[in-house]
């Protein structure tokens, strides 16, 4: 494919184009293709003409204005961080905007209505310039830009996520949009996309000079007279700009900018110019495609299949299999967080306990009743309904410090943890999929064996695609992604469905201890307990693991066994406490450092410190959760997601600043 | 007669009744309708604010206490507020032996695509009615409803010369797209109570509403579209030339109704009956004429 030079290859790409736009336009309009040339002849305006000049000619030309916008985006990021993983939605635009718009109409819903747009392009660019601030100049062209996007994505996820759950009669009308519907009824749109894409145009003919450059790496482009920063700073903007303009037009539609950029050099585009004018090629011919298949699928069903569900359905599945021809190389750069103390001492260890108990008297005796806040120890009805859902709570912020800690240490990946990995994600989806197969009467049972059977089938992959690359924190971020960007996907698919399922199955992904029975509380404590000792045994496995693989193998470690015995070890406690509660972001990852921060650097009392933390922190949450908008609760699940999220997001930030 | 006369010394009688009335919890807005129209104010109702904003009718008294959400009522509160019955719906089965640790439990199908869901909340109506021991008042009410309903439908068939309209019932979910209420729908329901036909042949869907781009109402041809409010982006789909040259809309087949409930108990049928009736009435007598419809 590489032999073909870039004008053929550019032409083949114009001609593909063509029978596929009037395929697109057959299906929008409705209408055999014989009709459609018929009705072009008769002078008279039916209603299908109409249709055909203000619904689907609309249509076809936002298909290939924003996919080549996404596209163009996609690879001037991409060119930019020299970063093959970088694209809107993985530096948190997708996210931003989606939080913007459910704010806007949550708190001034008439201004939503006609305007909604600037609330998700002001989402967009604070989210992205979060993400920045804590990549920082140096984390810019690396990972550290698609980790912070990552934390950043599930920060605000869960944040959009719970104020839908609350208000959700209110929000309703924003599904379709979230799941990114391409459908028009008149130019409105495209009028006001196109002008403002043509800040295209000077990019395409200026950008190429500093890019090329930059190819050359950051200092040789320097040593030619490149005013490097003000111009790479120019640069994002400007594609930052015209990727939230074409999200905010037609809703979350992901993927586009990720993949073409790759599509593109993979077809043999060497040079700046050729990959930036051929990514926006490509970015229109892959959305007028995928928007088809969307058409097709709608006609088929006879309902709305939006066109955003399409592409992450081709799109999450495609990206892994780039991840495995790109990345050979291993990015240690992570993210740092701050040190904090080299020993941990008495005087921690009480604060920590005083800290827990306080943390305990409020769960349990702290309540809101219909008069007001009461300090009281529990009658013994309310003591029943109390005591499964605080200590599944703290179970299962055990449980998630635990499998964080011993992925951490394992892959030798300071920013592990179930969450990023994807293994909630994993189990997450499974359960869905579950739910679709087989309805909700059957969720209780179902639920936690296809969270076992997700989480082990990500691991499996962890481990096939993991072992050659040595386990690189790269690899195992963008499993995560793939799979957080499907799952994010398929739910807003669900939810656009408009259906009275739709919150149920929120409320479940949102992470809950409400349905948790004194049963299911045991059980989980007595799992936790079980696991938490099964890795105790293994602290000096651990140890040695941690320090490199050669250095346990000459200790006589079987080191590939080991490994992947404590892995699946992780996937059953992943799978245990998912099961139960949902996928809870964040805590799993935080846990570990702040024992660390807190100076507890060996395995057994960072293990022990880190369990105590995540059980203290769940208790926190579901305590906040039960309580702050009462008799409303919000999940668990959220709260500490929002709560560790946030923290992380100030600790890496706060970090880079000093 | 006698029974009407019975049935307002009833309803006469029931504030001196309401230090010793029924303390109920309702859990799903549907048992909230109809413990109101058993002259019955609920202990608590789950989303009693979202209640007030989406159901309005029957009206909710703004003392009665929110008990949380409905998939998560807050158990803790229902404790405290010592109900004598708690009515949940089959979503909540689940916790069931959780509640009645608090106070009997009683559960009543919802919305579900495998049965008739009008049958299904009239018997539930009756069914609760039984267990407070108000089965004449809940007769009355029924009989008061069915009498409202044939009103209307004389009114319609005045209105319309005989030649009544086949009718579909819409809510907007964007600009672009819009939710369509099918077979077993309530508004459909409504429309059948009123002697009217469906202007869309749809499949049955697991709630009664089926999603579509909103050029798939460019299809039909005969009958009135009814949409039902608020829908925020109205002016601007509703200026569009392409909405403007939808044939109902271009034959002036197109009215607003006021926001009602679509997934309530019996009764959000006539208060469905009532909104679609008032539509139709404004709209001119040979809108939509479906003239090989017979009557009932």
């Amino acid at each position: 494919m590489a032999a073909v030079s870039a004008p053929s290859r550019h032409l083949l790409t114009l001609l593909a184009l063509l029978p596929l736009a009037l395929l697109h336009l057959w299906l929008a309009a409705d209408l055999a293709p014989f009709e459609l040339w018929t009705m072009l002849a008769s002078a008279e305006h039916s209603f299908e003409f109409l249709q055909l000049q203000l619904s689907a000619l609309p249509r076809l030309s936002m298909a290939l204005l924003t996919g080549a916008a996404l596209g163009l985006s996609g690879s001037l990021l991409q060119q930019i961080t020299q970063n093959r993983l970088v694209s809107p939605m993985t530096i948190g635009a997708s996210s931003g905007a989606w939080l913007g718009m459910v704010l806007a109409t949550l708190l001034v819903p008439t201004f939503a209505a006609d305007h909604g747009q600037w609330a998700a392009l002001l989402g967009a660019l604070l989210a992205v310039g979060l993400v920045l601030l804590i990549a920082g100049r140096s984390g810019i062209g690396g990972l550290p830009l698609v980790l912070g996007g990552m934390a950043i994505n599930l920060l605000f996820g869960a944040l959009a996520a719970g104020l839908v759950l609350i208000n959700n009669q209110y929000t309703q009308g924003l599904f379709v949009w979230g799941a990114g519907d391409l459908a028009q009824i008149d130019w409105h749109w495209v009028q006001w996309l196109w002008p403002k894409l043509l800040l295209a145009l000077p990019l395409l003919i200026l950008a190429p000079r500093p890019l090329s450059l930059l190819q050359l790496g950051g200092d040789a482009a320097q040593g030619r007279g490149l005013a490097l920063w003000p111009v790479m700073l120019v640069l994002f903007l400007a594609a930052l700009w015209l990727c939230s303009v074409s999200i905010t037009a037609v809703g979350l539609i992901g993927f586009i900018g990720l993949l073409t950029p790759n599509m593109a050099k993979m077809l043999g585009a060497r040079t700046a110019r050729d990959e930036l004018l051929y990514s926006a090629l490509l970015g229109a011919l892959l959305l007028l495609s995928t928007d088809a298949l969307a058409l097709l699928a709608n006609r088929l069903s006879g309902q709305l299949v939006p066109s955003g569900a399409a592409a992450a359905l081709i799109g999450a599945p495609v990206l892994l299999w780039l991840a495995r021809r790109h990345l050979a190389a291993e990015d240690p750069r992570g993210l740092q967080l701050p040190r904090g103390a080299e020993h941990f001492g008495w005087r921690s260890a009480l604060w920590v306990a005083v800290f827990a108990l306080l943390a305990l008297t409020v769960a349990l005796g702290l309540a809101r009743g219909i008069n007001g806040w009461r300090f009281e120890w529990p009658s013994a009805l309310v003591w029943s309904l109390r005591w499964p859902r605080v200590l599944t709570a703290a179970s299962a912020g055990a449980g998630l410090a635990i499998s964080g800690l011993l992925l951490q240490r394992l892959l030798r990946n300071p920013l592990a943890s179930p969450d990023i990995l994807g293994l909630s994600a994993g189990a997450t989806l499974a359960v869905m999929l579950a739910l679709i197969i087989f309805g909700g009467a059957l969720l209780g049972a179902v639920a936690p064996l296809a969270a076992f059977v997700g989480s082990l089938a990500v691991l499996a992959v962890l481990m096939l695609l993991g072992r050659r690359h040595r386990y690189s924190p790269a690899l195992m971020a963008l499993l995560g992604i793939s799979l957080g960007a499907l799952l994010n996907a398929a739910l807003q698919f669900v939810l656009a469905k408009g259906s009275g399922d739709s919150f149920a199955l929120l409320g479940w992904l949102a992470g809950s201890t409400y349905r948790a029975t004194p049963a299911q509380a045991l059980g989980l404590t007595l799992g936790v307990l079980l696991f938490g000792a099964l890795a105790l045994l293994f602290q000096r496995a651990l140890t040695l693991i941690g320090i490199g693989d050669g250095v346990a193998a000459s200790r006589g470690l079987n080191v590939p066994r080991l490994r992947l015995a404590l892995l699946v070890l992780v996937a059953l406690l992943c799978a245990l406490v998912t099961s139960l509660l949902g996928p809870v972001a964040f805590l799993g990852l935080l846990a570990p450092h702040i024992a660390v921060m807190l100076g507890a650097r060996r395995v057994l009392p960072q293990l022990l410190l880190a369990a105590s933390l995540g059980a203290v922190l769940m208790l926190l949450a579901d305590w906040v959760g039960r309580t702050l908008i009462f008799p409303l609760q919000i999940p668990v699940g959220i709260v500490a997601s929002v709560l560790c999220g946030g923290y992380f997001v100030f600790l890496l930030i706060r970090g880079r600043l000093t | 007669m006698k029974r009407c006369l019975l049935g307002l010394l009833l309803l006469w009688l029931t504030p001196a009744w309401a230090s010793n009335a029924p303390r109920v919890a309702a859990l799903s807005w549907e048992a909230t309708e109809h413990l109101l129209m058993l002259d019955v104010t609920p202990l608590t109702v789950a989303d009693a604010g979202d209640y007030r904003a989406w159901v309005v009718r029957p009206t909710l008294p703004e003392g009665v206490p929110s008990s949380g959400s409905r998939l998560e009522p807050n158990l803790e509160l229902l404790a405290e507020l010592q109900p004598e019955l708690i009515v949940i719906p089959p979503v909540l089965e689940d916790i069931r032996p959780l509640l009645e640790r608090i106070a009997p439990v009683q559960v009543y199908q919802g919305f579900s695509q495998q049965h008739d869901n009008q049958q299904v909340q009239r018997e539930a109506f009756l069914d609760l009615a039984r267990s407070l021991g108000r089965e004449v008042l809940a007769e009355q009410r029924l009989q008061a409803m069915d009498a409202e309903l044939a009103q209307w439908r004389e009114r319609l068939q005045a209105h319309y010369a005989e030649h009544l309209p086949a009718v579909t019932v819409i809510r907007f979910s964007s600009p672009t797209a819009a939710l369509i209420n099918g077979p077993n729908s309530m508004p459909q329901h409504a429309l059948a109570l009123l002697g009217l036909q469906p202007a869309l042949d749809l499949p049955p869907s697991p709630w009664g509403i089926t999603q579509v781009p909103i050029t798939t109402l460019g299809r039909i041809e005969q009958g009135v579209v009814l949409h039902i409010e608020p829908f925020p982006q109205e002016a601007q789909l509703f200026a569009s030339p392409l909405w403007q040259a939808m044939p109902f809309v271009r034959e002036q087949r197109f009215a607003a109704m006021p926001s009602t409930w679509t997934y309530g108990g019996v009764f959000s049928l006539q208060y469905l009956a009532e909104a679609i009736g008032e539509a139709l009435l404004k709209l001119p007598s040979e809108s939509g004429k479906a003239p090989q419809q017979p009557l009932e």
